[in-house]
């Protein structure tokens, strides 16, 4: 981190040339009030009192002026020469020269002044006296939730999420929008629930099912779905910042990195409630008995980039592990940029840079630690393979033992250690999961701008003091995570559920769901988020299903997401949540849709990560040998897109080019883009075109093709309009076949249907042109996007 | 700017725009194809800077590894004097990738001569290069933060020695727009042999919104990644497939008014199909005469590979592409560690003759005046000898050149000291650099930013003085 100010030569020297003869009467005796309150008054407490307290220092208050600031003591009584104050007002550090910039610089007088005043014991005067105790702000995010009453709406509201909403609406003067038709729903509930579209016979059983609790079952059923896991798991993923690999250079493999991915499917599948999900993965390996999962759940901060080239200084990378560590952390469940108090205190948010160091303190003895930890059925495999390898070990020592009895010639003993030597390599391992531990005490201090050499006063973990205080002092890392979830914590419901609320309506109630703090968005719906948090908190005892089921059975959720003229002025931007919204779907989704409607997908949760193809010109023209792209083979290469193999320094190209997060830092929301090269993807993409050819040959069986297909991709039936340019186009792309038959044969892959006659031209241009039908479909705005 | 050659798909698709582009979109995408259609929601339509611009476009030749400075631009005779001796005490400690600071210092082989009116001293392995000094502005004092090659192209490339945060061309990308939307805003041209190290993030978007990463081009039938048709799909077959699904998505769009992802989405395929028509022909160099391929080096064998690209380079940004970013040398590249003479001969070879042709060429069609070129690697190279024969990493002095777009031509600044160990007077960080380029290009550098998990980042982070002496 460079220094954000430069100080011109000249004055620095003119400043040590006169440091050292004050021309004051020796014998005279300084005044506080008189002589060193109105030269701080007007230098100093600008940046150093009551408004600002610039490195931490306060220059009002005689106790803080004593204690000092990050670097230290301001002033050592009697000893001026040791006082910082003196040291820095006169220009002895020429990097940091008070008052800093441009700003004028004290007299040579007053220099002496402040001397004498040190030198006779820098008594205070009437000025105040332990006056700095407490931090206080008005800002909303930092009072506690309240449970607000559940409005009264004029016209009656399903649930306590609807008559918070509508009420709003109806002071705006405008209504919510219709429900959305049934095959709208059951899409939109299978995507946003666990990220598959529906099945034609599911979408079937849910539009044919006119009972009242269809809808509540369906949800039901969703939700303990154990793809719900998958589905919510990639979104905490984003927030844990997960990949494969460490990068920088090596960027080596972590072939155990995927154990904290399905620690956290796992997790959510049981709904484990939210404050225990959150202890366990900042703390988890400190609870009482700790098991290997709650020690595993620890990787959450192991997904931290590593980098491991020789002459990196390992303090600085162990240092920026331990940043991150604190950044994600403040930003996934405070929803504060702690960040920017990393070299200085925070620009608008009660922050101190001082307080960005206790909370670095909670970190900053831990140590990485991979521990053994079997996966099913392995235990049993490795004592049958440890056993067999202490049986060679034994055999092939008797025979280094055999040839120095036997005399044998000194180059067949070596010989025969050397394969001793190999063999004992081969010990086999058992799997590993990345956590963090508890290493040896380790002093934080400041870091003076951020600067992590330049060592600042030290300091004890605690937390923001904006914030209410833990009821004993913290000292651990599982202290910090019970205070994040504890009742008195503001923050963390909030975010938690404003977190959840942007999955489920493209955006948060606060727009800036990483930023709670005063630079972030007011809420749009206070009280309802309140109430969501509390509810959330208190009486659904941070279930995360639960809330999810509050929000879905909503009809704020279950609305038309159709633009209505009447908002397109009025509230484009759909703040007012008079109807739901539509997106693209993310770029795993949105492979994991065209697998699923082609059945190619596997549906297998968890396991090692996965590659599957990709264009050449990616991972063989970069340094990690780890980034060799070996194809997935067989089942694996079907998996979902959550699954996928994330090499930080080459990423599989179809995840970042559709908006996928780089991994290097958290991430609570992502973008969404539109770029030709998305288009290129769903177009020519190996993956995709697989896709189709699969889609192809499973509606080739089936009657009323074109309307099956149709209903595969998008969970309706088509228009009539539709159904005719469907035809059309199959008729149109098969006439073109029959041109080129020995080009068309090529369309269909490996995926040719069974009856195929790949010598009849008609069979051919046939089967191709219903990949180019399928193809076609993919690539529908309406396929790739969530209405 | 060619029209498209399809006029088939120009009438479906003026049959299909009425449901949902404005009018106005239309018509000046009709009137000018290949040209951006306004649209205030597409986040590459063109954008004004902060002030009138001297560059418009950037051409960033990436040493990749790290070219030494005393060997190629920054004449050392301090060096050759304290030939075989150790690094005297005066110099204090020294920080090197491999720890060499107790090794002998080591004199360059090479001869430097003045050159151009300006006489600026260039070493002999740049014969061709060294007949457009007048037109380069050489920083010989720069610096950078690390003695490691991913974290020092990281710095070069986006400021911070940290993974993960944007390029600059991503940065430009996302300041200036496109004015060419056949091609993407900011392009990289990979060296065949091997990414940089630190990879992909070197041109990625960090934290900025993926329209903005550097999109990789190659040489050959399929520059752009899965730009190429599936096996057995015809031309025909696909513009049939397209019309259908502009129908499908204008059908859909009719009934969501006013749903601008929609519309870009159906721009985005539009812009594809394009760019499957265009990409091709940009990379396509049959219509480049003989005698500018042999001006690139096209006819040697040693430097027809960089010259294809050097002249690639060139076409894109004479087609509006904005941020050209090429990569001389595989992942190893100059890292010559040890056989500092072979290594860079060979790269010299390949490369100077293709720079200094792709420099003439601009400036003969006149696009010099408004095309920043920048050369330079992510770090210069010790005086110290590493083995007998290589040197190693140095951060803490090296030299780079920019040329054209504003740059003052025949200038030399800044110093590194005696024997080129750490730049010493003038010395322009890189944060300095960025905060210049962006300035030619129109940017207050402070003010190009970008709001992000709270904070308002920008490239040149804290940091970052305009070098008033390369462009005043």
């Amino acid at each position: 981190m460079r220094h954000v100010w430069v100080v011109s030569l000249a004055l620095v020297s003119g400043a040590i040339g006169f440091a050292a003869e004050p021309k004051l009467s020796a014998d005279r005796q300084i005044n506080f009030d008189k002589d060193v309150k109105p030269i701080f008054a007007a230098h100093c407490v600008q940046c150093h009192g009551p408004e600002k307290q610039k490195g931490s220092l306060r220059l009002d208050d005689s106790t803080a002026v004593t204690k000092g600031g990050n670097s230290g003591p301001a002033v050592v009584p009697g000893k001026s020469a040791d006082s910082l104050l003196i040291q820095l007002v006169s220009g002895l550090k020429p990097d940091e020269v008070m008052p800093p910039g441009k700003t004028e610089k004290l007299t040579k007088e007053q220099i002496g002044i402040l001397r004498m005043w040190i030198d006779q014991g820098a008594k205070w005067g009437t000025a105040a006296t332990g006056n700095t105790a407490g931090v206080k702000s008005s800002h909303w995010a930092f009072q506690a939730p309240v449970q607000h009453p559940v409005p009264k709406t004029k016209h009656p509201a399903a649930n306590a999420i609807d008559a918070f909403i509508r009420a709003r609406l109806e002071k705006e003067g405008t209504a919510p929008s219709p429900m959305a038709d049934k095959h709208t729903l059951v899409r939109r509930l299978y995507l946003d629930l666990i990220g598959l579209p529906p099945s034609p016979k599911e979408v079937d059983e849910f539009v044919n099912d006119p009972s009242e609790e269809a809808y509540e079952k369906l949800v039901e059923r969703l939700l303990s779905s154990p793809h719900y896991g998958e589905r919510w798991g990639r979104h905490w993923l984003d927030a844990a910042r997960y990949a494969d690999s460490d990068g920088y250079e090596k960027d080596t493999g972590r072939p155990f990195a995927w154990r904290y991915r399905d620690w956290v499917i796992q997790a959510l599948n049981k709904d484990m409630p939210f404050d225990q999900f959150t202890i366990e993965q900042l703390a988890g390996d400190l609870l009482p008995d700790a098991t290997t999962e709650q020690k595993a759940a620890t990787g959450f901060h192991r997904n931290t980039l590593t980098n491991k080239e020789g002459g990196v200084d390992q303090e600085e990378f162990r240092v920026a592990a331990v940043i991150d560590r604190v950044n994600t952390t403040g930003t996934v469940w405070l929803g504060l940029t702690v960040g920017c108090c990393q070299c200085h205190d925070h620009k608008y948010d009660p922050v101190s840079q001082r307080e960005f160091y206790q909370l670095f303190a909670f970190f900053n003895s831990d140590k990485e630690a991979d521990l053994p930890a079997f996966l099913p059925g392995e235990e049993a495999a490795l004592k049958d393979r440890l056993a067999a390898f202490t049986t060679k070990t034994a055999e092939l020592k008797k025979a280094v033992e055999e040839a120095k009895q036997m005399k044998m010639p000194a180059a067949e003993i070596k010989k025969r250690e050397a394969v001793v030597a190999t063999h004992l390599k081969t010990k086999p391992e058992p799997s590993k999961v990345q956590t963090l531990a508890a290493g040896p005490a380790r002093a934080t201090h400041v870091h003076i701008r951020g600067d992590f050499l330049r060592k600042g006063v030290e300091v004890k973990p605690g937390t923001p003091a904006v914030l209410p205080k833990p009821e004993k002092a913290p000292s651990t890392r599982l202290d910090l995570a019970k205070w994040i979830v504890s009742k008195e914590n503001p923050l963390t419901p909030r975010v938690t559920v404003n977190w959840v609320w942007g999955k489920f309506f493209g955006k948060g109630l606060v727009n800036t769901p990483e930023d709670f703090g005063t630079q972030g968005q007011k809420p749009s719906h206070p009280e309802l988020l309140d109430w969501l948090a509390t509810t959330f908190r208190d009486e659904d005892k941070w279930s995360l299903k639960k809330l999810h089921k509050r929000i879905v059975m909503s009809q704020t959720y279950r609305q038309s997401s159709a633009t209505r003229t009447d908002l397109i002025d009025k509230d484009p931007l759909n703040v007012l949540l008079a109807r739901q919204s539509r997106f693209r779907l993310e770029a795993e989704i949105v492979r994991d849709s065209a697998l699923a409607a082609s059945g190619l997908l596997t549906r297998k949760i968890g396991g090692p990560s996965i590659r599957p193809p990709q264009p050449s010109g990616i991972s063989e023209l970069t340094y990690a040998n780890s980034a060799r792209w070996v194809e997935s083979k067989g089942e694996d290469k079907y998996k979902r897109g959550l699954y996928v193999w994330f090499q930080r320094t080459s990423p599989y190209p179809t995840l970042t080019t559709f908006d996928a997060t780089d991994s290097n830092v958290c991430a609570v929301k992502r973008e969404r883009s539109n770029t030709p090269l998305q288009a290129l993807t769903l177009l020519n993409d190996a993956v995709f075109v697989e896709a189709a050819q699969a889609l192809a040959k499973r509606v080739q069986t089936e009657d009323a093709r074109p309307a099956y297909l149709f209903k595969l991709c998008m969970g309706r039936e088509p228009s009539t309009a539709e159904a005719v340019r469907l035809v059309q186009l199959l008729k149109d792309t098969r006439e073109l076949a029959l041109e080129n038959s020995a080009e068309a044969v090529k369309l269909l892959g490996s995926h040719k249907p069974a009856m195929l006659d790949v010598k009849s031209k008609n069979d051919v241009a046939t089967a191709a042109s219903w990949v180019l039908v399928a193809r076609a479909l993919l690539n529908l705005d309406e396929f790739v996007t969530r209405e | 700017m060619q029209p498209l050659p399809n006029p088939m798909n120009r009438r479906s698709f003026l049959r299909n725009a009425g449901h949902g582009f404005g009018g106005i979109a239309l018509a000046s995408l009709l009137a000018d194809d290949g040209k951006l259609f306004a649209g205030e929601r597409d986040p590459l339509a063109p954008k004004k800077p902060h002030f009138e611009p001297t560059a418009k476009r950037v051409i960033f030749l990436f040493m990749s590894g790290g070219p030494s400075q005393m060997d190629t631009f920054d004449p050392k005779p301090g060096l050759t004097k304290l030939h075989g001796q150790k690094l005297p005490e005066s110099f204090g400690p020294v920080k090197t990738r491999r720890g060499v600071d107790k090794n002998k210092l080591l004199a360059s082989k090479r001869t430097f001569k003045k050159h151009g009116e300006c006489g600026t001293e260039v070493s002999d392995w740049f014969p061709h290069l060294s007949k457009c000094v007048d037109d380069l502005c050489v920083l010989r004092g720069c610096h950078g933060d690390s003695v490691t090659h991913p974290e020092s192209v990281y710095l070069m490339n986006t400021g911070s020695i940290l993974m993960g945060r944007p390029s600059m061309g991503a940065w430009v990308a996302y300041g200036l727009g496109s004015e060419n939307r056949n091609m993407p805003a900011f392009v990289v041209l990979p060296d065949p042999g091997g990414w940089p190290k630190g990879g992909a993030p070197a041109w990625g978007n960090g934290f900025l919104p993926t329209t903005y990463q550097g999109t990789l081009i190659r040489g050959g039938s399929t520059p752009v990644l899965n730009l190429d048709r599936p096996s057995g799909v015809s031309l025909e077959q696909q513009k049939r497939t397209l019309d259908f699904i502009r129908e499908g998505n204008q059908d859909h769009l009719a009934v969501r008014a006013g749903d601008s992802e929609l519309e870009a989405r159906i721009a985005a395929y539009e812009l594809a199909f394009r760019m499957q028509i265009h990409a091709p022909e940009v990379v396509d160099l049959a219509s480049e005469s003989k005698e500018t391929k042999t001006l690139y080096g096209l006819d040697r064998k040693e430097s027809a590979e960089f010259g294809t690209r050097c002249l690639l380079a060139r076409r894109m940004v004479e087609r509006g592409v904005r941020f050209v970013q090429l990569y001389c040398g595989d992942t190893n590249g100059w890292d010559a560690h040890s056989d500092l003479e072979g290594n860079h001969g060979k790269l010299c070879l390949q490369s100077d003759q293709p720079i200094a042709g792709l420099l003439t060429d601009l400036k003969r069609r006149d696009l010099l005046k408004d095309t920043l070129v920048i050369w330079g690697g992510e770090f210069g190279r010790t005086p110290m000898t590493e083995g007998t024969t290589g040197r190693d990493h140095n951060p803490h002095g090296f030299c780079m050149w920019m040329a054209g777009g504003g740059v003052k031509g025949g200038r030399v600044i800044g110093a590194t000291d005696e024997i080129g160990l750490r730049a010493a007077t003038d010395k322009t960080h890189v944060n300095d650099i960025h905060a210049t380029i962006l300035h030619l290009l129109g940017f207050k550098h402070t003010r190009l930013t970008y709001r992000h998990n709270g904070r308002n980042e920008r490239l040149t982070d804290n940091a970052g003085e305009v070098i008033q002496a390369a462009i005043g």
